[in-house]
């Protein structure tokens, strides 16, 4: 018999120490509005409060926008440099590592800069600054995004498969919505909830592009409000934890990291 | 005393017998195969003598040593893995120097035995690249001279070949069985290519099931296979049901017609059923000439092999296969003739029923 | 061998197929430039002009002044001390999940924890160290009471360095947990056979075997986790409530044009920046692309 592994599970258990020790720190000083007691307190000023459902509402509707505009910009790309343009992979990468490059308080910088005075004055309008948000965020979203959707059409065999499918009278359409895209269903998937879990909080470029967004709003919340804001935090967590138990159960493993939104 | 010996090894996973009652000696200098189907416990044996798996009761002694618990590190032998398993950090020539490294030799002794080795494996000119830069053949080679490096009493090598494609397993089969000659090494090769095991080895085990079936040398298990795995799993077979006439004669009944092995019929009695075996290639054609034992049969099928026409033929309830030399002069009889076949009192092998 | 499909003949004019297929393309490049490139280029063009738009590279010179060099200085402490010691941290961690001999739903349950906590960043990570290292809290606390031990007698802050150190090494050790994870996997159990065969002990395996293979996988992630936190600013920010001189703190205060004054310099700052993440990753790739190769079959 092998002996007891006990230096593993010290390492174990001082990781998972690591893990849990602020989580429970957060949660319990969420309980504690009221002096003495226990209470659901915080969570119902905090959910209850409009200014949270709207701009909890306001940054899932442009993360859902990011996640389509993502997937509509990266598959279709994957797909025709996969069949057609091979040699144009490497472009292609290089410029997804771009995001790793400029993180997200200089791409906007960057978008400020450009988009804030003519000839593209974007940001004058309402819908162009939440059209340079969602933008800003398939920026953030794009390497992950496209590895994703890269190796899964690696698995596949794609040529083969767009082949069989011509040869069998199938015209473009047919081949791409069921043929291709049901095949890279799990990596879209865990890129989608990925790009959720990122975005839903996200704070840097939501505060410079003014947008009445969750991550300011929770940021602010916690100059004035210590025990709602750490409830926002819990239900942040969750939120995260669904995310990425959805990438799980979609068998993806929780590979997958955005950088720059930290 | 043999050189290597394995006594009444056991094996067992859990629930799974992997190896029972392995028993077997190997002289010094000899080159035995173990061969049979996947899962026999082939590997398993393998690695107990070099020590990655503990029996579960039994002895194994190298040269006059019991190593049965000693750690792999002490055994002195060479192993070399399917997958080859050179360390992917170092060149070709810090692969196989390892060895040495290891047992703290001086660096010039280590590289003179490196350029020895690579000199044996005629890769002289590939020390200083790393394995990436080798193709599967050249990676299997280093493995092999990594392991040889070591002057291991034992050399073991699972399956070398088989992620080779069927070209280079040919000549490196060759290669590896020339350097086993030129130093006289003991060595255990598993496979489960009969080809394999029949080309290269002095002795051959037949396992099957964690058993031996058989031991002998790749003439003994392709002429005279004593059990019915073993003549079946090495080459093709015959099997015909017969039934015994006169014992102490050899004399057998097959679809109402007598016929006589030379083969003694221990143990049975007159009017039991038995199994007998045929190869296809020793049963002929009476019309070119008749042997002691002669088969009226029906042609059933004639599949052209190139060199070698194999014919299905049916006596009875019996079918079988004959092979004959493809003859281009020769004419062969036609589905559904009737033929008289003919073989040996010899090619007719009694099989030890289970 | 002759295929019968009904692809665009091989015989058809190949200029035409050519320009067609580039057209696919053309949506994704166009964003690139737009949201990429553009505002990537704008720093950099901005960076080498003065306040009448007149090309120069004075603006780099001013990096040297000493606010701005302390904060580039304090962001690569950060970055360092976070990206080795969570990279240490991390890998011993997967080490012991995956190597050492513990079953298997524990790296299961280490994979999905380090996929949560590596995305649990920013805004939300922040407030979960004040509420757990601050004044108040959960570990402050909990240190006082049961070993009379008082945190916030040693001078620690939950707004300092050591506590923003803590913070990032929260999102920095899961992610070398899920990155480096594979590469142990990638160790090839023969390997191990082939050295205990050849008589090393399991000490010499590790030392000229496995760790020689897994360095540059190590050091190629731990270059990953320091462009991680070198880029990061929402966890610092939320965190210091933006007093903390951070490289990219000074960007998000520029931006807002409370400090510097002069543009063309935040712009120096921002190129600065690119500049470090640019090499890092290029040294992550070169690592990256060494091992691939050791290990390809
Ligand atoms: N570590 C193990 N744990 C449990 N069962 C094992 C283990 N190793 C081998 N076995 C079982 O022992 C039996 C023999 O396995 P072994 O690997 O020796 O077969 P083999 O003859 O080498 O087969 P192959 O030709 O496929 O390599 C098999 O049934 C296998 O499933
Ligand atoms: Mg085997």
């Amino acid at each position: 018999m092998k002996k007891f592994p006990i230096w593993s599970w010290l390492m174990i258990l001082l990781g998972f120490t690591y893990f849990l020790l602020p989580l429970i720190g957060t949660l319990d000083f969420s309980l504690r509005i009221l002096k003495d007691q226990l209470s659901l307190d915080a969570y119902v000023n905090v959910l209850n409060a409009v200014r949270f459902q709207n701009t909890f509402t306001y940054s899932f509707t442009m993360a859902l926008w990011t996640i389509v505009a993502c997937t509509l910009l990266v598959a279709p790309t994957a797909y025709w440099v996969h069949l057609k343009l091979p040699h144009l992979r490497p472009v292609i990468e290089f410029i997804t590592l771009l995001t790793f490059v400029v993180p997200a308080i200089l791409l906007v910088f960057g978008l400020i800069r450009i988009y804030s005075r003519p000839p593209l004055s974007l940001m004058e309008s309402e819908i162009g600054s939440d059209f340079l948000l969602v933008m800003g965020y398939v920026s953030l979203a794009l390497p992950y995004m496209y590895r994703a959707v890269d190796n899964g059409l690696r698995a596949i065999d794609v040529r083969t498969l767009t082949e069989a499918a011509q040869s069998l009278g199938a015209g473009w359409r047919i081949i791409l919505f069921s043929v291709i895209f049901p095949n890279l269903r799990a990596a879209l998937l865990s890129g989608a909830f990925l790009t959720f879990a990122t975005v839903i909080g996200e704070f840097t470029i939501a505060t410079f592009l003014a947008r009445p967004a969750f991550g300011p709003y929770m940021a602010n919340l916690g100059q004035t409000r210590p025990y709602e804001s750490t409830a926002l935090t819990i239900i942040s967590l969750a939120l995260t934890w669904a995310s990425i138990g959805m990438i799980q159960l979609l068998g993806r493993g929780a590979q997958g990291q955005l950088v720059g939104t930290r | 005393m043999s050189f290597l010996e394995l006594n009444n090894v056991r094996k067992t996973f859990g629930q799974t017998d992997a190896v029972r009652a392995f028993n077997l000696q190997v002289e010094r200098g000899e080159f035995v195969s173990f061969l049979g189907p996947s899962g026999c416990g082939k590997t398993t044996t393998l690695r107990m003598i070099a020590g990655f798996e503990l029996p579960t009761s039994g002895a194994i002694v190298i040269n006059g040593d019991d190593v049965t618990y000693k750690p792999p590190q002490k055994r002195n032998t060479g192993m070399v893995f399917q997958s080859y398993a050179l360390f992917p950090n170092m060149t070709v020539g810090d692969n196989i120097g390892f060895g040495l490294k290891i047992a703290g030799e001086p660096k010039s002794a280590i590289q003179k035995r490196v350029d020895e080795m690579l000199a044996i494996i005629k890769m002289e000119k590939f020390g200083a690249r790393y394995p990436y830069q080798l193709s599967g053949g050249q990676q299997q080679r280093v493995a092999l001279a990594r392991a040889i490096a070591i002057r291991p009493q034992v050399l073991l090598l699972d399956e070398p070949l088989s992620a080779l494609d069927a070209k280079i397993r040919v000549s490196l089969r060759q290669e590896i069985r020339a350097i086993q000659q030129k130093l006289g090494i003991t060595t255990i090769y598993v496979t489960h290519d009969q080809e394999e095991a029949l080309s290269l080895s002095d002795r051959v085990v037949v396992m099957n099931d964690g058993r031996i079936e058989q031991v002998g040398t790749p003439f003994e298990i392709y002429n005279f296979p004593t059990t019915e795995f073993a003549a079946q799993f090495v080459g093709t077979l015959n099997t015909i049901q017969a039934t015994v006439r006169d014992a102490a004669r050899g004399a057998l009944i097959v679809a109402n017609q007598e016929i006589t092995t030379s083969q003694k019929l221990d143990g049975l009695r007159n009017g039991d059923a038995h199994s007998i075996a045929i190869r296809p290639e020793r049963v002929s054609f009476a019309a070119d000439g008749k042997k002691p034992n002669v088969l009226n049969v029906r042609i059933e099928n004639i599949t052209f092999l190139g060199s070698i026409v194999r014919v299905q033929v049916s006596a009875g309830e019996n079918i079988f296969y004959m092979d004959t030399f493809n003859n281009p002069f020769l004419s062969l009889p036609k589905i559904g003739d009737h033929a008289e076949v003919t073989f040996s009192k010899e090619a007719v092998l009694v099989l030890k029923n289970k | 061998m002759q295929t019968t499909t009904t692809l665009p003949a091989p015989s058809a004019p190949r200029a035409r197929a050519f320009s067609f297929a580039w057209l696919g393309v053309v949506p994704f490049f166009l964003f690139a430039i737009l949201f990429l490139i553009l505002p990537s280029g704008i720093l950099l063009i901005g960076s080498v002009q003065n306040a009448r738009g007149e090309f120069t590279l004075e603006n780099f010179g001013g990096l040297f002044q000493e606010s701005i060099a302390n904060s580039y200085i304090l962001s690569l402490q950060l970055s360092v001390t976070t990206a080795v010691v969570g990279g240490i941290f991390g890998f011993l961690l997967a080490y012991a999940a995956i190597l050492g001999g513990l079953p298997r739903s524990v790296r299961t349950t280490l994979l999905t924890f380090s996929g949560v906590a590596s995305n649990f960043a920013g805004v939300p990570l922040a407030f979960a160290f004040i509420a757990t290292l601050g004044r108040l809290g959960f570990v402050t606390v909990l240190l006082k009471d049961l070993l009379g031990f008082d945190l916030n007698q040693t001078g620690f802050s939950v707004f300092g360095f050591l506590s923003l150190t803590l913070t990032y090494i929260y999102f920095q050790f899961p992610l070398m947990v899920l990155i480096i994870a594979p590469a142990l996997d990638g160790l090839k159990k023969e390997w191990r056979e082939a050295a205990e065969n050849l008589g090393a002990s399991a000490w010499q395996y590790w030392r000229i075997v496995a760790f020689p293979v897994l360095l540059p996988s190590i050091l190629g992630t731990m270059i990953l986790l320091f462009s991680n936190a070198f880029g990061a600013v929402a966890t610092a920010y939320a965190l210091t409530g933006g007093n903390f001189p951070l490289a990219t703190i000074l960007i998000f205060r520029q931006i807002r044009g409370e400090v510097l004054g002069n543009p063309g310099l935040g712009y120096a700052v921002a190129v600065g920046m690119v500049i470090i993440m640019g090499g890092s990753l290029a040294i992550y790739y070169f690592l990256q692309r060494k091992t691939e190769r050791w290990l390809k079959q």
